[in-house]
């Protein structure tokens, strides 16, 4: 068993307004797994996903990184990172291997589809030579590449916001792969899709976990969809993580822990 | 408490205010008198302010709501102000009213209101006869009108051109939410606002007077004045656009690990574009405007021919160049217009 790809260690995030939303955490990420965090609104999912990416910085804890090995041109981290306290550059070069969508997909809607996803080789493109748009036939090639992957090589040149909210997720996912990135964060990627499309995109992350053997920690909030797609599911619930194991080992009992005693469960088919 | 000390302030200077009004109707001192006299007034003035606080602290003490108590009183104890009564039958209103005529009154004496001045004939011949005359404009100064206002039109778009890069700049780094992450930034913020607000208080025509002294008069201090006056407008109108850009684009840009500059260009500009460009042509329509009358204080443009006439009293010449002047206003407000329709 290689060591896993992330280890975090009683991570903890107060706001500066008070808000307590991680109450020490810990858990590990195997490397190449499909892990679903579930919780309710306000349970801290959030506010976890964007510590690992440093989107924030959280209060105290640890998330230690093992980058693969000799897999990465950049010099800046080769062993085990602790990305809670990296500071400087050393959070773009972060921000750099680890990709990551949004519930709102949160796309350049003005810019054409290809520019988006070109967006994202910004980190290891010179700021002049990105503003002037000079990207290399190699990186041009590689951004149509990843958009035949999610099956929308033919909206290269559409704008981002023509497209409809299911194709502009997979825009966001082809974004993300063009980071080249060893771990895919997504933020409720399917929240404000209708259940159809929702599917789709699922399965497109699946498919990227599958076939490139990308790491995905994936925030959700249908039980349904975590039995169908998750390999390892954690709850939390209040900041404070109360489930990690199988998601087909989630029962009505587990289910109501997680959720409180009035939720019921929803479908989506 | 720090609202019953504003309260109590508000309401000193309020009944300072009707107290001074009332003195003064009744005395009716003339203001060469008030100018003599201006320490001795102060002294009563500032003597009348703390009566109106004692007598504020009185109501308070009473319990009479005052119109400070209206104003200043925090949202969740608004309910307790009693019922739907008529305005002039509670404290406030009469105060609120009292404050409002005495205003009225007084404005309507120092700017000398005296409606039956309009109505003398003699002035009214004369008016007529000034109508007359710009009503019957020269057309042989046209040319010279011409080539004028084409210059004020040129002063107007360099001064917006010279001045949308600098504001384009300094709007990013006057912008709370960009700057705002670290201390440094945020003291840059704050002391650029500062600088944009003093010099956006400024008048354009008074930089004119500052500018033609410095480069002389003509065409370049005018352009110089409405710079100024455009970089400081523009970039306050340019970072409240910034203030209000929606932040998950940035967050996108932001997880592909792009530094700030990177991050400013392709998350924040792409989504402020459109309305920088309205806010632009808006601008030049704006200075165009300024740019008429700035050659009444040497800074060029068509101002410098109409000061020349109506200083030589020739109206029909002063005719044309209120024609031309309103047709280019005219046309460039509905080209502007158009144009920001048209980026909506």
């Amino acid at each position: 068993m290689s060591k896993p790809i992330l280890s975090i260690k009683n991570l903890k995030k107060t706001y500066p307004n008070g808000v307590r939303a991680l109450k020490g955490v810990s858990f590990d990420v195997r490397r190449g797994e499909f892990l679903v965090i579930i919780g309710l609104s306000g349970s801290g999912k959030s506010t976890l996903l964007r510590c690992l990416n440093r989107l924030h910085t959280p209060s105290s804890g640890e998330i230690i990184f093992h980058p693969q090995a000799s897999t990465r041109d950049s010099a800046v981290l080769e062993s085990a990172t602790d990305i809670a306290t990296v500071e400087g550059e050393k959070i773009l070069d972060i921000r750099r291997r680890i990709g990551m969508i949004f519930q709102h997909f949160n796309l350049i809607e003005r810019h054409s589809v290809i520019d988006n996803v070109l967006h994202g080789a910004l980190g290891r493109t010179p700021t002049w030579r990105s503003i002037l748009g000079l990207y290399s036939h190699a990186e041009r090639a590689k951004a149509m590449g990843f958009l035949e992957l999610v099956g929308i090589g033919d909206k290269a040149y559409y704008r981002a916001a023509q497209l409809s909210g299911g194709q502009q997720q997979r825009v966001a996912i082809a974004r993300a792969l063009m980071q080249s990135p060893e771990l895919l964060l997504a933020d409720e990627p399917v929240a404000s899709l209708d259940p159809a499309t929702c599917h789709v995109v699922m399965d497109y992350l699946r498919k990227v976990n599958r076939e490139l053997g990308l790491t995905i920690i994936c925030n959700l909030h249908f039980l349904s969809l975590v039995r169908q797609y998750a390999d390892r599911v954690i709850a939390l619930k209040g900041g404070e993580l109360v489930y990690d194991g199988d998601p087909q080992q989630i029962d009505d009992a587990w289910f109501s822990r997680i959720y409180g005693e009035t939720a019921k469960e929803v479908h989506v088919n | 408490m720090s609202q019953i000390i504003r309260r109590t302030i508000f309401d000193a200077c309020i009944f300072a205010y009707i107290i001074v009004f009332l003195l003064i109707a009744v005395q009716r001192p003339d203001s060469d008198h008030l100018i003599e006299q201006m320490s001795g007034y102060l002294l009563i003035i500032s003597a009348l302010g703390i009566i109106g606080a004692l007598l504020s602290l009185f109501l308070r003490a009473k319990s009479v709501t005052t119109l400070g108590d209206i104003i200043y009183m925090p949202a969740y104890l608004r309910p307790s102000i009693p019922g739907p009564l008529p305005l002039y039958r509670t404290f406030w209103g009469v105060e609120l009213l009292m404050t409002l005529v005495a205003t009225f009154v007084l404005g309507w004496f120092i700017t000398d209101i005296n409606p039956l001045r309009l109505l003398e004939a003699d002035a009214i011949s004369s008016a007529l006869r000034l109508f007359g005359e710009v009503a019957s404009p020269d057309w042989s100064i046209l040319p010279k009108a011409t080539i004028k206002i084409i210059e004020s039109i040129f002063i107007a778009f360099m001064a917006t051109a010279l001045s949308t890069p600098i504001a384009f700049v300094l709007s990013f780094l006057s912008a709370r939410n960009i700057m705002g992450k670290t201390w440094l930034g945020t003291v840059i913020c704050a002391c650029l606002r500062i600088g944009f607000n003093l010099s956006r208080s400024i008048e354009p025509i008074l930089w004119a007077i500052i500018f033609s002294v410095w480069v002389s008069f003509g065409p370049f201090a005018g352009m110089l004045a409405l710079m100024v006056h455009s970089i400081a407008s523009l970039a306050k109108q340019y970072s409240e656009i910034v203030e209000g850009v929606s932040d998950g684009p940035i967050e996108g840009i932001e997880a592909t690990g792009a530094g700030a500059i990177q991050v400013v260009w392709f998350a924040v500009v792409p989504q402020v574009v459109l309305p920088y460009i309205s806010y632009t042509i808006y601008r030049w329509d704006t200075n165009l405007r300024m740019a008429t009358i700035l050659g009444f204080v040497g800074g060029g443009g068509i101002g410098t021919l109409l000061m020349e006439y109506q200083g030589q009293s020739r109206w029909p010449q002063v005719g044309t160049i209120i024609v031309v002047m309103a047709f280019v206003v005219w046309l460039m407000d509905a080209f502007s217009s158009h144009v920001r329709s048209a980026v909506k």
